[in-house]
């Protein structure tokens, strides 16, 4: 059967090169124009280990690394076994696998229940014999599936030339002669009876990014010149990337030594004018709390990436969860206000990166964007026009507004406005001077413990919501508008809920939904218009309490509606038949 | 800010009432931050730092709320948080004039993680601890600058802790310049002030400062006992081993630039780092995409 959308599946050793050959796979399908996506996992080790990978390679839009894998390419089923949980698997599944691995057929790691079809080839021979080197075995796989699955050859050629560009023609050669053996053996040697082959149309090469690189060029594009952060998976590539690039365009990184001082940091670069933002997961989000909190009284404008990942505590600091929302809403002490928007794709990453900074420069406020593993670490495909074409343009070039003129002759930085927002000085500017506080201040930024002074503030604080909710309440609506089922969702699991509603529209089922990128301040309108034709509501998240749920819970008036939680813990993002398979009972 | 720049400004003469604000100070009579306070005033005025080319960053203590008395930007922040926060000022605009002002507990129990790593990076600030021994915002537990046998309002045994001697530690953590003055010498404190800030890196200044309400008026009396002037010894503040011995010196409580040295601040090798990451051509920001094409 001929299918243009393809899962393929593969686990080794760290030293099998599995997520390398992924990365490559991924690059061919980009240069080809074919839509990929790819997710990577690791073990715990820092080298060697287990590692996998899932890729997916489509002739139309993917949402999602998609369901479950087609194609299982296996170096060591014993390095599979620590992914058995993630890695679904469909029925009938296709296996290559290395035949140096003598794991007998009955011990198999996979659920007996499900249909196989496998294929076995001498990857590490081929690799020694006709590469030299056993290290060339990522590279035998890639042309047994390439052969056997009609994956795009030449653009895998072309990727695995590029990845070696820096090495000899020796290294390139000897690679390309891997690749080719593995492709050969298959002509040869095996009797292909599996029915998987991928077939595309070549299109123009697509851009193939991380989110974690798509948020930092984003922030760099918005005018971000000062980072500030601490080492933390999986974060880690954003300051990476701000690293290298920050000092090429006249900006500043700092690695801090610790989350504290990285937030302490961004506040003082912030304070001093500056577009400045720190990106941090887990513990790191813990430890900024407080210096967030001084951020919203200081009314400083700064964006903090939380990248999250599985917790609590140290959780699986390598995999996904969306357990972080309620601290992004509510965490650190008092009524703090801050803004927090979720990215949904990894070209979302970019334009929320701008938006970020967009809202956190014209209202003065922190804002908190809630990426996670998912996102983060995911490559993923997207159109060359894509980035550049919306209105964020008009939105990198905001600045907070200073005091001028009249401002200055008796300058009050926290001065009540319609909006909210006061003119913000900084140092180097003329009669601007005034102290900023994590103490409650008058309009002059004095310390005040006077109970009215307190009472106004705190009002003028969160009167810049209003404005904000009056600009920014974007939010993604899926399937007919007449669905008297929906499911609201946020954030990276947009993939898969648009997925699963296509998939269910297109089986007949009507069903809609929507996800929220503004989680904060609540996109209120657009929500409660997108409830009333609906009988029965699910809300999706990877948090095991329920997190989201909750908070619309706190906005929305259910009624008579039918509210259904399908809230389950993290660590694997959500697969679209765990979505379809969940609404679909509502029909059933 | 150097003295020449001072000398390229002839136009305005600032005096001590032009970075005096309208605030008064909260603190109780007799206390040293008086002292601290008035020093800072005569070394900006001896400068003659334009008021709006200063930044002066406080954390959470008594002393900390010294920058809502000074005309200048000021940051009264979160306790402990004074070197981090004055870092991202000074890397974010370099021109600017920064000093951190905190108390013992703020730079050297909360805040102490971010100590060595300010001193190590070399950012050029002056951090002025202004050292009573005690808390006193709180009003009156144990610092950790007190001496073993304190009894206070959480020691009331007796402090059993080894107290953290702040020149010797920042001597050795890598500070380029460190001075310890006493509050009470105003004329001292302001010229160890004006050399602070113009030392071009982390210049650090113990000011010891008595607190009269829960100290008694016999910490200061101890202090003016015991105190006495490095210069009068002959002492070569390049020395980073006499600077130590001298920190340490058992006729008493040294006073003075005790330990000083010429390396490039943090700004600067940053600039540095801007002019080696800039050597090959630079894209424009929309061209990094094409690096993502394959």
């Amino acid at each position: 059967m001929e299918r243009n959308d393809i899962v393929i599946g593969m686990a080794g050793s760290g030293g099998d090169g599995v997520v390398s050959a992924g990365e490559i796979l991924v690059s061919a399908g980009a240069s080809e124009g074919v839509h990929a996506f790819m997710l990577k996992s690791f073990g715990p080790q820092i080298r060697g280990g287990e590692s996998s990978c899932r890729v997916r390679l489509s002739g139309k839009q993917i949402q999602s690394h998609g369901d479950q894998v087609q194609v299982l390419g296996i170096f060591s089923w014993n390095d599979f076994k620590q992914f058995r949980g993630e890695m679904h698997l469909n029925d009938p599944v296709v296996i290559v696998m290395d035949s140096a691995d003598k794991t007998s057929k009955d011990d198999i790691p996979i659920d007996e229940d499900i249909d196989r079809i496998i294929y076995e080839v001498p990857i590490a021979q081929l690799a020694k014999d006709k590469a030299g080197t056993l290290q060339a075995k990522n590279m035998v796989m890639l042309g047994v599936l390439s052969e056997l699955f009609g994956l795009p050859d030449e653009g895998l050629r072309d990727a695995i030339r590029k990845k070696f560009k820096k090495k000899d023609q020796e290294v390139i050669d000897s690679n390309l002669k891997a690749m080719e053996a593995g492709a050969t053996y298959v002509r040869d040697e095996i009797d292909k009876t599996d029915e998987v082959k991928f077939s595309f149309t070549p299109a123009e090469p697509k851009v193939l990014m991380e989110g974690n690189e798509a948020f930092a060029y984003g922030a760099l594009y918005a005018g971000c010149r000062f980072s500030a952060g601490y080492p933390i998976t999986p974060s880690s590539e954003i300051m990476e990337w701000m690293g290298r690039e920050l000092p090429k365009y006249d900006g500043t990184m700092l690695q801090s030594e610790d989350e504290l001082a990285a937030i302490g940091m961004v506040i003082g670069a912030a304070f001093a004018g500056k577009k400045a933002m720190t990106a941090t997961s887990g513990a790191g989000i813990s430890l900024m709390s407080e210096q967030i909190g001084l951020a919203s009284m200081a009314e400083l404008p700064l964006v903090i990436m939380n990248v999250q990942r599985t917790g609590p505590s140290t959780g699986i600091p390598t995999k996904t969860e969306q357990a972080d929302l309620q601290q992004a809403l509510y965490g650190t002490h008092g009524d703090a206000n801050r803004v927090v928007i979720a990215p949904a794709d990894v070209e979302d990453c970019f334009d929320v990166a701008v938006q970020a900074f967009y809202i956190s420069e014209k209202y003065q406020i922190p804002v908190i964007v809630l990426s996670d593993q998912y996102l983060g670490q995911r490559k993923e495909t997207f159109d060359q026009d894509a980035l550049f074409q919306s209105d964020n343009g008009f939105m990198k070039t905001i600045k907070r507004e200073v005091p001028t003129g009249e401002d200055l002759e008796d300058y009050k930085r926290f001065k009540f406005t319609e909006s909210g927002v006061s003119p913000m000085a900084y140092p180097g500017i003329e009669k601007g001077m005034y102290q900023a506080a994590g103490l409650e201040h008058g309009e002059h930024g004095l310390p005040t413990s006077d109970v009215d002074m307190h009472a106004k503030m705190t009002e003028k604080r969160f009167r810049k919501n209003k404005v904000i909710a009056e600009e920014l309440n974007f939010v993604r609506f899926y399937g007919p508008e007449d669905a008297e089922v929906g499911v609201i969702g946020w954030g990276s699991s947009k993939g898969a809920i648009k997925e699963a509603i296509q998939r269910l529209n297109d089986d007949g089922y009507p069903v809609s939904a929507a996800v929220p990128q503004i989680l904060m301040p609540f996109p209120q309108e657009k929500l409660e218009k997108y409830l009333e034709p609906l009988n029965t509501v699910y809300v999706a998240e990877m948090s095991y309490s329920g997190q989201f749920y909750k908070y619309l819970k706190g906005f929305l008036r259910f009624g008579d509606r039918e509210l259904k939680k399908y809230a389950r813990s993290g660590a694997a993002p959500f697969d679209v038949s765990e979505i379809y398979n969940t609404v679909k009972q509502e029909f059933e | 800010m150097t003295e020449t720049n001072v000398a390229d400004k002839p136009k305005t003469q600032f005096k001590v009432k032009d970075y005096k604000s309208d605030t008064k100070p909260i603190w109780c009579p007799g206390c040293g931050d008086f002292g601290v306070l008035a020093s800072l005033y005569q070394a900006l005025a001896k400068l003659n730092l334009p008021s709006h080319e200063v930044a002066i960053i406080s954390g959470i203590g008594c002393s900390s709320r010294l920058p809502g008395y000074v005309a200048t930007y000021g940051f009264n922040a979160v306790h402990g948080r004074i070197l981090p926060i004055a870092t991202g000022v000074k890397m974010a605009s370099p021109e600017i004039t920064v000093i951190g002002t905190g108390g013992d507990g703020d730079g050297f129990s909360i805040g102490m993680g971010h100590v060595p790593h300010a001193a190590r990076r070399n950012v050029d600030m002056t951090y002025i601890v202004m050292d009573n021994e005690i808390y006193g915002l709180t009003k009156g537990q144990l610092s950790p600058t007190a001496h073993v046998g304190d009894v206070t309002k959480t020691s009331a045994y007796g402090s059993i802790e080894r107290p953290v001697e702040p020149v010797d530690l920042m001597i050795n953590v890598g500070a380029s310049f460190v001075a310890r003055a006493n509050a009470g010498d105003p004329k001292q404190m302001a010229d160890l002030i004006v050399q602070a800030i113009q030392h071009k890196g982390f210049a650090f200044i113990d000011a010891l400062s008595p607190c009269r309400t829960f100290r008694g008026i016999e910490q200061k009396k101890f202090i003016n006992a015991n105190t006495f002037k490095v210069e009068d010894h002959d002492h070569d503040p390049s020395d980073k081993r006499k600077a130590l011995d001298i920190a340490d010196s058992q006729e008493g409580i040294s006073t003075g630039l005790l330990y000083v040295e010429e390396r490039p601040p943090y700004d600067e090798l940053y600039k540095d780092l801007r002019d080696r990451a800039t050597q090959k051509p630079v894209p424009e920001i929309q061209d990094i995409l094409q690096r993502y094409i394959p």
